[in-house]
């Protein structure tokens, strides 16, 4: 085991902490559109890799920052939106299986939609921040992480008072607890899945930013999005909390098992160290830290 | 809903059926056919967008010029996705089609393609990839990989580090980052043996795929382990990601060396431009830039037809290496045909004709290697070149790394 | 007129439960068999035959995960994974021990399926989609296991050299002779899969796909059913694993990665869940889909797209024409490619009168 270095340890932990935020944000997408619909969505690291891909085309077509930010948001809307209308209506009443399958063969047509029509090389999106890191005595903050957990952060604020404290979030957590029922009191269920995947595609969009910023942008960026699994597993398939508490968890075990345990392994663990400790969570405790503890036994 | 949109389908299906017919090339008269295996998309798209369009250039040029002895080359690329069946389906069309010679893409590919090369007396090239005991050539008679491999990188990259350091690696520590899969664990052993001779004290840092998140590895490197020196064996975004965090932590990129596909322009810019790289080291197995006789001839011919030199030449790491990969063919197909007197050459002929290379550099943008029946890797030279300014500067000649090791290792495995 | 289906009496039970009861199935079957031993391998070429071997190995996967996915109603996206279990213990154990593939293949599948238990344990106790995300799960760390455990991976390359088999004597080299061997194979799926389904195992598995809870009620022990489908559909990835170190000439992870076992669910679904012929036409279609995309963009691609951009093209086409079937027949006709060949087959069987 190599030394124990309480600085080292702490750089690797705080480092944890703001990646695993940033996992929380891309979580977030994925836990709006569970709470609302029911509905597994396989294909959320897509989702941020177009949002990325659209304001990083729209920055190399030499719009300015601001604006293909707001490019890439209204897009992603405009997108989700068409999405729940023609594809997603349509499997309404149908078993869950159908949805995921959905979204899953959405993956691919996401992906190859976007090497199409953009290209298959890297773009940068450039963030009109600095990009040298503070120090905080042995921490280092880069100041894109920086972005990214403070957005993290103002969305679980943001999402946890809108579900518990607005009309609109109420009606939507009665649609997800129960269609039938929720149509019945007269909510009309069509709009609130359609605001669902709307507030996912914001979700998105910021993440999508905000990783493309850190990583580049091409068409692997989707593959951060096999990240969010352990995440809202750990912290709860619904919970908003769970998300951001899940990503927490996963960021910090990531870089842990990178700095401790891969030495020893000779690599490598740091990525499946979260999915090892997922499985774990299946076994203990299956609706996560904080999710609703609805689970058919059967 | 469903009858209409069913007859579509079935219209649309059976036009595909039809096409079955059409496309692919086949060879005809004073034509020579080399299959070419090139990604233009998956995850080595980053390389193949460069390399492939250079190798259809190159053709072109020689064909521009009469040819070879008056044969037309020609090229069938196709993509196999980094794939093994299509690349196998493909191999077969290929050879439906006639081919003489074959550019392979991809380590799996060609290993798993060798049964099939040796059954069918075809010869396959693989540059810079593919397994580095491959070199042997009396073990693998028809895999050539014409290039530094992963044994001679690492082994040249130390002998950089050595010399660059002073001249003695005793007590000294580098890190050897690579990207965690069977590419990036090949050099392990050499680096091991080199590590007991030279005495130095080696830390390995695996990056887990895809390679864009490696902050724990670069913090370790950067804040705790602080080596005198890192070897990055890494691909696809791993160096871009790489660069950026070396850069952000601080680190001095003037102590880093990428290994042959770490360093390319395109890893530069996607790392945030010029400015963040400078002073890093990159390994080239092929040059680097264009200021070479063949560059200017190929944008010579771009000038003729009236369009602007191919935007691939910015990155001239790839570009150049897609050269070198059709030279070679070209190369030993001009050996083939002294051998058959002018007759067309069959794949037999080819493997002979590459095994006959020697001091062929084109003007200096390949080594000076020499390929034999015995080694196919013709050497393995590289060539050191820094990031200085807004281009890369070459740094060392050609030179090989401790060629006795790399060799005996190589015929060990027999 | 053609397809009569009364006039045939049974004087037995066993003849009443026969796989094939009625005379018009069996000469049609007939047929077949001799179309598919005897005639294809004299007329088609080299690179058919070797299209054709891709299609037969993904036949076998696609079947097995149709006893999941179809017949049982769970979502797995790890079938990729599993190959490459079947296919490194296979390799490893031709290359120390020097197995015949009847060896081999066997355990290259059981150990698929132990690896399956496993997997399948905590996630199947849960009802929900939580055995797709364990699947997804266990396809990174199977990953990880084969890279880095070298006395698994036969070392740092990660691939194992797998020499072709050899029956009865016969080293099989030629696209002809591994056709007839991995179409054994593919034989041997459907029989077992039809007789799978017809018995009681099958029909619970059916119970459980159709109102769980019901079944449980009645007595079915979900959980276990559940698990047993889960390592069936394993062994059959298992053993495709294997043929596929067989046909490509080597084991090596990297072919059996999460685009893969997405290829699988893609082939189950687009060709029609809950059938035994829907899988073998999603396996012809997803197989043959990049070649034919390919082929028709070379004849007409050039009015669309400069050349060169062509073949950077016709991946990323491939791609959205995949996901774009998936979600069109998802929605569309969730029944798949067997509808449609079942609407060609009733129109024929009561021909000319289908009033």
């Amino acid at each position: 085991m190599p030394d124990f270095d309480w600085g080292f340890t702490l750089l690797l932990v705080s480092s944890g902490v703001m990646i695993g935020l940033m996992y929380s944000l891309i979580a977030l997408g994925f836990v709006l559109v569970y709470k609302a619909t029911d509905a597994i969505n396989f294909a959320q690291g897509e989702f941020v890799m177009f949002a990325a891909i659209m304001a990083a085309a729209s920055m190399d077509a030499g719009i300015p920052f601001w604006l293909a930010a707001l490019l890439a948001l209204t897009g992603m809307i405009a997108f989700c939106f068409g999405l729940e209308r023609i594809v997603l209506r349509r499997l309404l009443g149908r078993p869950i299986i159908a949805v995921i399958m959905a979204t899953i063969g959405l993956a691919s047509l996401i992906r190859g939609f976007a090497t199409l029509v953009f290209g298959a090389g890297v773009r940068a999106i450039t963030l009109p921040i600095g990009d040298d890191p503070l120090y905080l005595g042995p921490i280092m903050l880069p100041p894109v992480q920086l972005v990214g957990a403070c957005v993290s952060l103002v969305f679980l604020a943001g999402f946890t008072w809108f579900f518990l404290r607005t009309r609109m979030g109420v009606a939507m957590r009665a649609v997800a607890d129960n269609q039938t029922v929720s149509m019945g009191m007269g909510i009309n269920v069509q709009r609130y899945f359609a605001l669902a995947w709307a507030l996912t595609g914001v979700v998105s969009a910021l993440g999508g930013i905000i990783w493309g910023a850190m990583l580049g942008v091409d068409n692997q960026l989707p593959l951060v999005g096999l990240k969010v699994f352990p995440v809202v597993i750990m912290g709860g398939l619904d919970s908003i909390i769970g998300a951001v508490v899940g990503g927490l968890i996963v960021g910090v075990v990531e870089a842990l098992a990178a700095g401790y345990l891969d030495p020893l392994v000779g690599g490598g663990t740091k990525d499946f160290a979260p999915y090892v400790l997922m499985i774990l969570m299946l076994v203990v405790r299956p609706y996560g830290l904080f999710g609703t503890r609805r689970i058919d036994r059967i | 809903m469903r009858y209409v949109t069913r007859r579509p389908l079935m219209i649309a299906a059976g036009a595909m059926a039809g096409t079955w017919f059409a496309g692919g090339a086949k060879a005809q008269q004073k034509q020579i056919l080399i299959g070419s295996q090139c990604d233009r998309t998956g995850p080595t798209q980053l390389v193949g967008t460069v390399f492939c369009p250079a190798v259809q250039d190159y053709v072109n040029l020689i064909n521009s010029q009469g040819g070879i002895d008056g044969y037309k080359i020609v090229i069938n690329e196709l993509d196999n996705n980094y794939q093994v069946p299509p690349a196998i389906e493909e191999y077969e069309r290929h050879k439906e089609e006639g081919m003489v010679s074959t550019l392979i893409w991809g380590t799996p590919q060609a290993q798993a393609l060798n049964p099939r090369l040796e059954q069918d007396h075809i010869p396959g090239t693989s540059p810079g990839f593919g397994s580095a005991a491959a070199a042997n050539g009396s073990k693998y008679p028809y895999l050539f990989p014409l290039a530094a491999t992963y044994w001679s990188q690492a082994a040249a990259g130390i002998k950089f580090v050595k010399d660059t350091l002073g001249g003695d690696l005793k007590g000294k520590k580098i890190a050897y980052l690579y990207y965690d899969n069977p590419a990036g664990l090949e050099p392990l052993p050499i680096l091991k043996e080199l590590q007991d001779i030279e005495g130095f004290d080696l830390h390995v840092f695996a990056v887990p795929p895809p390679g864009v998140e490696m902050s724990a590895q670069i913090l370790d490197i950067s804040q705790r382990y602080r080596p005198d020196f890192v070897l990055a064996h890494l691909f696809g975004r791993a160096p871009s990601v790489m660069l950026k965090g070396m850069k952000q932590s601080g680190y001095p990129l003037s102590k880093v060396l990428g290994f042959v596909w770490a360093s390319s322009e395109a890893d530069i810019l996607a790392a945030g431009g010029w400015p963040v790289a400078q002073g890093y080291y990159t390994m080239q197995f092929v040059g680097v830039g264009d200021d070479y006789p063949v560059i200017k001839e190929i944008k010579a011919m771009y000038q003729k037809e009236g369009k602007p030199p191919p935007k691939e030449m910015a990155t001239s790491v790839y570009y150049n290496r897609g050269i070198q990969d059709a030279a070679v063919h070209i190369e030993a197909l001009r050996n083939a045909l002294k051998l058959t007197n002018g007759k067309p050459p069959t794949g037999e002929d080819m493997k002979k004709g590459f095994e006959m290379i020697k001091d062929f550099t084109l003007g200096g943008l390949l080594p000076p290697m020499q390929v034999t029946a015995a080694d196919h890797e013709g050497g393995g030279w590289v060539q050191i070149f820094q990031v200085k300014g807004d281009k890369m500067v070459k740094a060392t000649e050609w030179f090989q790394g401790y060629r006795e090791l790399v060799l005996r290792k190589v015929n060990s495995t027999a | 007129m053609f397809y009569r289906e009364s006039g045939v009496f049974k004087t037995s039970y066993a003849a009443d439960m026969a796989l094939l009861p009625l005379p018009n199935t069996r000469w049609a079957v007939a047929g077949l068999l001799v179309l598919f031993v005897a005639v294809v391998p004299l007329v088609s070429d080299e690179y058919s035959l070797s299209i054709l071997n891709l299609i037969l190995i993904a036949v076998v996967g696609a079947i097995g995960l149709n006893i999941l996915v179809g017949y049982t109603d769970q979502v797995s996206i790890g079938d990729g994974a599993f190959m490459s279990v079947g296919a490194y213990t296979a390799a490893n154990l031709i290359v120390r021990v020097h197995a015949p593939f009847w060896i081999a293949v066997p355990a290259g599948g059981l150990m698929a399926a132990l690896i399956g238990l496993l997997v399948g344990t905590p996630s199947l106790r849960i009802k929900g989609l939580y055995l797709a995300i364990s699947t997804l799960a266990a396809q990174l760390i199977i990953e990880w296991v084969i890279n880095h455990v070298t006395w698994v991976s036969g070392g740092t390359q990660a691939s194992i050299q797998v020499p072709p088999p050899s029956v009865f004597g016969v080293v099989l080299r030629s696209p002809w002779q591994m056709y007839l061997f991995l179409l054994a194979f593919v034989v041997l799926a459907i029989v077992g899969t039809q007789n799978l389904i017809r018995s009681r195992i099958g029909r619970a598995f059916i119970a459980i796909r159709d109102r769980d809870v019901a079944a449980e009620i009645i007595g079915i022990d979900i959980f276990r059913y559940k698990l047993l489908a889960f390592a069936i559909s394993s062994f059959y990835a298992g053993v495709t694993g294997v043929l596929y170190s067989y046909y490509l000439g080597i084991a090596n992870y990297e072919q059996f990665q999460l685009d893969v076992s997405i290829n699988f669910l893609a082939m189950v679904i687009i060709g029609g869940l809950g059938s035994t012929l829907g899988p073998i036409f999603g396996a012809i279609f997803v197989t043959l889909l990049p070649i034919m995309t390919r082929r028709a963009l070379e004849a007409v691609g050039g009015l669309f797209f400069a050349a060169s951009d062509l073949s950077a093209v016709i991946p990323s086409l491939r791609l959205m024409i995949f996901g774009g079937l998936i979600i069109f027949f998802l929605v569309v006709e969730p029944e798949g490619l067997n509808r449609l060949w079942r609407n060609i087959r009733n129109y024929f069987r009561t021909w000319p009168f289908s009033y």
